[in-house]
């Protein structure tokens, strides 16, 4: 490492101290004032790692695909520097390694459109690419464009492979691109038929090569499946990693992984989930398996997994249990109705809709979101909605035009309060509440629920 | 009165559904629904051949540039059909991409493409692409009509032809003239998504009278409850005008 990039290291690691001594948030700004002065620091700390990297991509699952992935290779004995909050463009994976002191790996989400500056300096061994869905037009422009960066992405990163999802149409149409180019291409899927799902094939209906209208063997979710094209050869790549037996309930997923050749690998239980995890923990299974953490490391990682960072997380509020997620595009508020419709008690649900740059500031996706599934539950007594966040109006007319009547609340104690001012004197335990709310309303609702109700 | 009806016709929902655009015809069939009016809603796919003749109402959403000039070559094959639809009163919908193919040409990439030329009207491009929140006033209804636009094309209205209505905040047609959308006779077209209907009660009603006079020959809808929409409404074009957005 040159002088510049000492220099900027220390900087980095200055401003990083000074946050914390602060009680800031040091996630990006330390790498920002490092790259400020070194653009090329993160090759420069890359060069250390004394195994390699691995960069987790994909619109829905990186924070949850990464910490998994990260906490496996420490089961297994490795040294890890990870963005475990989720810091994932640039300067925040530059911020997670500038205290490195030698690791053996480094396992990094980064965003779609960051690759194409994160992969050049990284050179990560593998690349995961989960799946690509629409999520914040209006920054991200079209999926075209996404694919078009992550194929550029890894064409300036010749050294890294690419592990994909290779029941969506999407990623694969990425994967066929790269691999003109030499990239090595690993697909991991389901092998099993699936029952329909109730959901409807929102994007990717078309042929990544001929633009005739793709077939489904059967379906997983979104335009996830066992996928071809009538017209061309595009179809479903051959699964170096299988999932069967799968098992989707209230209470979590499981699955059986196999190899390419059908030989058994191992058994994933997590208590979390639906079956957008089954996808999630068989990418970091890939993953995983090709660091070489053995599959019982792997289960060690899950049995403990807590990350406490907003997915999925459960709470007591009073007498009330609060789940709190993660939902930030239609298929990411899709999986999350399917999961609260897999609870067979009556419920309640607070949506939280923000449209801060981050989120994106196009909101028009919630009329994707397919809450018309939620409506026969609604007039049946059995599900009560509440509108938040800085578009909460939006939602509450979404809601109307589904059919069901949303209160206004600001924070998660207001909607509990609106849900008792409904119930009156009902006796009985209160319903669990659903808070689902995209990126920068989550935030604000964790802190709430961490002050105010107990982590259960 | 006895029964009534309308048929709605949802133009190739698998390729023009980049904005919400199920939220408009949601919209449409529920508005209908709550006053007793059966909503009859078609998807038409890209493989089927619509016979416009039989629709009170026609619906073109929004795609992107590939799925667009599909659309396009597939409709300038009906292009008479569409306008004796037009020329019959039917009430003709097209938000953003669609709303570029009502005009005479319009542009993709270095490219003009020949349009459906049912309002006289042309679209090339510009840089960069005008994208944010809009609100604008309009004739056709009492509220502003707010929502999002996001366009890199440039719409250029030909002499007399009237737009929805005046830019208050964000781009509209072409960001300089002032104006968004054109209206003629029973055809609307506007680069206002969000998507257009839900939260635009007054625009909604527009349309759907429009429908109603082809297949009744009267307009009259029964009022609804907009508080929840007209709410939403004002709370967005209110934090407009505050300045609160960049433009």
């Amino acid at each position: 490492m040159g002088p510049r990039a000492a220099i900027s290291k220390t900087a980095g690691r200055a401003t990083s101290r000074l946050l914390r001594l602060l009680g800031r948030n040091a996630s990006q700004l330390p790498g920002r004032v490092a790259l400020a002065l070194d653009p090329k620091l993160l090759q420069g700390l890359a060069g250390s790692l004394s195994e390699g990297a691995i960069v987790v991509c994909g619109t829905n699952g990186k924070t949850t695909t990464t910490n998994v992935l990260a906490r496996a290779a420490q089961q297994a004995g490795f040294s890890v520097d990870c963005n475990w909050r989720g810091a994932n463009m640039l300067a925040g994976i530059t911020s997670a390694m500038l205290f490195d002191k030698g690791a053996d790996w480094a396992v990094m989400e980064a965003d779609e459109l960051s690759c194409v500056h994160v992969l050049p300096q990284l050179a990560p061994r593998w690349l995961v690419l989960l799946n690509l869905f629409r999520d914040q037009l209006d920054r991200a422009g079209e999926i075209d464009h996404v694919q078009d960066s992550l194929v550029e992405a890894l064409a300036s990163s010749p050294s890294t492979g690419l592990i994909v999802c290779g029941d969506d149409p999407l990623s694969v149409g990425v994967a066929r691109r790269a691999a003109e180019g030499g990239t090595r291409i690993l697909a991991f899927g389901i092998d099993e038929e699936l029952p329909p799902p109730p959901d409807r094939v929102p994007e990717a209906r078309f042929c990544q090569v001929c633009g005739a209208e793709l077939g489904y063997a059967w379906r997983a979710y979104a335009q996830l499946g066992d996928f071809s094209c009538p017209a061309c050869d595009f179809a479903r790549p051959p699964l170096s990693f299988k999932a069967r037996g799968i098992s989707v309930t209230s209470e979590g997923v499981s699955f059986d992984v196999m190899d390419g050749d059908g030989a058994p690998l191992t058994t994933i239980k997590a208590g979390f989930g639906g079956m957008y995890m089954v996808y999630n923990l068989l990418g970091a299974f890939a993953a995983a398996s090709v660091m070489g953490v053995s599959p019982e490391a792997f289960s060690r990682a899950l049995a403990g997994y807590d990350p406490k960072n907003g997915r999925l997380e459960h709470y007591r509020l009073g007498e009330r249990e609060i789940v709190l997620n993660l939902a930030k595009n239609p298929t990411g508020f899709n999986q999350n109705i399917s999961l609260m419709l897999a609870d067979e008690r009556p419920k309640a649900a607070f949506f939280v809709i923000n449209d801060d740059y981050n989120d994106g500031k196009d909101i028009s996706w919630i009329w994707d979101v397919d809450f018309e599934r939620l409506a026969e539950e609604a007039s049946a007594g059995r599900l009560r909605v509440v509108a938040g966040g800085h578009r909460a109006h939006d939602v509450q007319v979404r809601m109307k035009y589904a059919g069901m009547e949303a209160p206004i609340a600001r924070t998660v104690a207001e909607a509990v309060a609106a849900l008792e001012a409904e119930e009156g004197a009902k006796s009985g335990d209160p319903e669990p509440l659903y808070a689902l709310c995209n990126y920068s309303a989550l935030w604000p609702a964790k802190a709430e629920l961490d002050r105010e109700a107990e982590a259960l | 009165m006895s029964a009534r009806s309308l048929s709605i016709c949802h133009l190739f929902p698998e390729a023009l559904n980049l904005y919400g655009d199920g939220g408009n015809i949601l919209t449409l069939a529920k508005r209908l629904e709550w006053r007793g009016i059966e909503a009859r809603v078609q998807e038409v796919s890209l493989t089927e051949r619509p016979h416009f003749a039989d629709f009170d109402l026609v619906f073109i959403g929004g795609g992107s540039d590939r799925e667009q000039r599909i659309v396009c070559e597939r409709l300038l094959a009906q292009k008479s059909e569409l306008k004796a639809f037009a020329a019959d009163g039917g009430a003709l919908l097209a938000v953003c991409g669609g709303y570029q193919l009502l005009g005479h040409s319009y542009a993709m990439g270095e490219e003009t493409l020949e349009g459906l030329g049912l309002i006289d009207l042309t679209t090339d491009r510009g840089s960069p692409r005008l994208i944010g929140n809009i609100a604008i006033t309009s004739e056709i209804c009492e509220h502003p009509i707010v929502g999002y636009e996001n366009h890199g094309g440039r719409t250029h209205l030909g002499p007399g032809v009237k737009p929805l209505g005046k830019v208050a905040f964000g781009h509209g047609n072409d960001g300089k003239s002032g104006e968004e959308g054109a209206i003629s006779g029973t055809i609307l077209g506007t680069y206002i998504h969000g998507p257009l209907l839900p939260k635009n009660p007054g625009v909604a009603d527009w349309v759907l009278a429009r429908a109603l006079e082809h297949r009744y020959g009267a307009s009259e809808l029964e009022p609804l409850d907009d508080s929840v929409e007209l709410a939403a409404n004002s709370v967005m074009y209110e934090r407009l005008m505050r300045g609160e957005e960049r433009e």
